[in-house]
């Protein structure tokens, strides 16, 4: 289908049309830190400010925090009580080519190698409408991932900014239901589809952080008992959450009980391999020494997860270079990768 | 002062005075450094002092075994010297580096000074009392108490007081208390009920990431007590409620340590206004004990120590 348009002043009235049968989410950062939030039925200044969020829209999916089930205890045992589903569709508007990647990826682990109840309680009710990045961050790196900053199959629709106007080109059955639905859209000419493919390849173009992928598992593989290499490139890290939590791909959790009395709750919550007391509730943390968790960061993510989906589970968003307290660079940690064994 | 610093680092190196050097290189992002933690001497020739060496070094001291010469600004030789007094790190094993320090520079103020990202500026300098931003021919100038750290606006001792090598000489504080203190105020003139609603929503952002505690040099302890599991304080989970104790907590451990250094403010991801928290600590820790943290190796830390006849009625 041909591709059609929208003037950017118009892109309140048509998140107006989706808020009817969606729960609309837009880049914000009403809430002091740049987030996909509740649109508040107005503001599009998003579209002037916004290159990317520091949350990933990973948490629309899988939140900080969530509630699993509840419980109370009684005289015949346990009587457990899950969340109410509140069953409201989300429509994710602005996501980023290198965020969307990325719940792809993590697809892959919560619903193809298991099949996760609250993650795809979520994601199967779910659009996403993508926007391209046409001046993407210094420390962002997605074109060294197969992701071009402007394009993007794991959307619903993806626009692109042509100057006052935004380009929508449907990717999927979904997103072609939405626009037949959508009104006050025009159809886009030739030379608006001319201005789109020119913006983008000038946003490829920007993209000036590189890193080698090609057999970078193997490297990896290589010097994974190179101390030495190791100790040194995790020498500065604090341990903190940052890097994981703010991965658009990382998706560890916790999980703990909240217990008063004879009643309780069961939550989840985003864990982090960085952290020393790292998996020591069911047993020990085999990664007591920082440049171990450091290493398993890295090969996590460019080697144990392609040999598992035979995707590298990184979109080269840079936000673990771009919100380190340290500018710990996980690119250069890459590309300097040793050949010596140890 | 950078050459001589490169000069005594990899002398101290080369005759075994140290066995590491702990100090900044650039940083792989526009505007940026970062640590070096090194035994390599070839490594210190990368050693940098500019207005963008933001990280407290004294948080890795805990982190090396064998004696380490330490780059340090005014307030991260005051945290070396309260590690010190808390017997976390001998005096004798450190050779303090020191930077009489002209005040850093607060990236997220000249974003909003230059009105886009650090990423898209092309130059950030300091000439005397301004500081002059640069995009494309574009150039702005703005006075550098607006584009200083607030806890820099705060700083009266920005030169080491405790050193080995000063590099340069004693810098004079840019001291601006009005904009320093101008966030904390605003909570001042709160009403206890609007200040509860503000830190309810702050602190309903944080995602327990523990940076905040982790770049903290003060916050030493081998397990915090937010993951003691036997008993459980507070959950894992980043509920507000659980937030708002980690920080009151955390708050309360590190009085008389804090420097105000700000670094728990800066590293923030969710830019909590985490100094609010401790800036008041340490001015309440001045005001009831006239006690400044780091000033003195030999003096007893202020939490542990105990005077008979300091105590109140119901200690005795």
């Amino acid at each position: 289908m041909a591709s059609k348009k929208i003037n950017k002043k118009d892109i309140a009235k048509l998140l107006s049309q989706w808020s009817q049968e969606f729960t609309v989410f837009v880049p914000s950062t009403e809430d002091g830190v740049a987030t996909m939030a509740k649109w508040n039925g107005k503001d599009t200044s998003f579209l002037d400010w916004y290159r990317n969020t520091v949350i990933p829209p990973k948490a629309n999916i899988l939140p900080a925090m969530e509630e699993m089930f509840s419980f109370q205890k009684s005289k015949e045992g346990y009587h457990i009580e899950l969340p109410p589903t509140n069953g409201h569709k989300q429509l994710i508007f602005g996501i980023r080519p290198c965020d969307a990647k990325a719940l792809a990826i993590l697809d892959m682990t919560f619903k193809e190698a298991y099949e996760d109840p609250y993650y795809l309680s979520k994601r199967d009710n779910m659009v996403l409408i993508g926007l391209g990045c046409t001046n993407p961050y210094d420390s962002c790196f997605c074109t060294s991932l197969d992701i071009s900053p402007a394009e993007s199959t794991d959307v619903d629709l993806m626009l692109t900014d042509i100057g006052d106007e935004l380009l929508i080109e449907m990717v999927t059955k979904a997103g072609k239901e939405l626009i037949a639905k959508a009104k006050g859209l025009k159809e886009a000419t030739k030379a608006d589809d001319a201005r789109a493919k020119k913006a983008k390849e000038a946003a490829y173009q920007k993209v000036s952080r590189k890193i080698d992928t090609e057999g970078v598992g193997d490297k990896l593989s290589a010097c994974f008992d190179n101390q030495d290499y190791w100790e040194k490139a995790a020498a500065k890290c604090v341990s903190c959450g940052i890097c994981t939590f703010l991965c658009p791909t990382c998706y560890c959790f916790d999980i703990n009980d909240e217990l008063v009395k004879q009643q309780g709750t069961r939550f989840r919550s985003w864990d982090s391999c960085a952290f020393p007391l790292y998996t020591k509730m069911p047993m020990e943390n085999p990664r007591l020494e920082k440049w171990r968790r450091v290493r398993q960061k890295v090969c996590h993510k460019f080697e144990f997860y392609s040999m598992d989906f035979s995707v590298i589970a990184c979109t080269g968003c840079g936000r673990c270079i771009r919100l380190c307290p340290v500018n710990w660079d996980i690119t250069q940690t890459l590309n300097n990768l040793p050949e010596k064994t140890r | 002062m950078e050459q001589r610093l490169r000069n005594e680092a990899k002398a101290l190196l080369e005759q075994g005075k140290v066995d590491w050097i702990i100090g900044f290189e650039p940083g792989s992002l526009k505007f940026t450094t970062t640590p070096v933690i090194t035994k390599d001497k070839n490594d210190v020739d990368r050693l940098v002092i500019n207005p963008f060496i933001v990280n407290n070094l004294a948080n890795f001291l805990t982190e090396v075994t064998g004696r380490v010469g330490i780059v340090a600004k005014g307030c991260d030789s005051r945290s070396i010297v309260s590690l010190i007094q808390d017997n976390k790190v001998v005096r004798e094993d450190v050779i303090i580096l020191g930077v009489p320090c002209p005040g850093i520079i607060d990236l997220s103020k000249v974003e909003r000074l230059a009105g886009k990202d650090r990423d898209e500026l092309d130059d950030i300098s300091r000439e005397g009392d301004k500081i002059i931003i640069k995009v494309g021919a574009d150039k702005k100038e703005f006075a550098i108490t607006e584009a200083l750290f607030d806890n820099c606006l705060a700083c009266e001792l920005p030169t080491p007081q405790e050193y080995d090598i000063l590099l340069g000489e004693p810098s004079s504080p840019v001291v601006n208390k009005p904009a320093a203190q101008a966030k904390i105020e605003k909570l001042k003139q709160m009403t206890p009920e609007q200040r509860w609603e503000f830190w309810k929503n702050e602190l309903s952002q944080c995602i327990r990431c523990y940076a905040c505690r982790n770049v903290c040099p003060a916050c030493y302890c081998q397990r915090c007590f937010v993951e003691e599991t036997e008993p459980q304080w507070i959950l894992p989970t980043p509920r507000w409620q659980d937030n708002l104790i980690f920080q009151i907590v955390r708050n309360i451990h590190v009085a008389g340590r804090c420097t105000d250094c700000g670094e728990c403010e800066r590293a923030c991801p969710v830019n909590i206004p985490l100094r609010s928290l401790t800036k008041e600590m340490y001015d309440i820790v001045g005001e009831l004990f006239s006690f400044k943290a780091g000033m003195d190796k030999d003096a007893p830390p202020l939490m542990t120590h105990y005077e008979q006849e300091e105590a109140e009625d119901f200690f005795r």
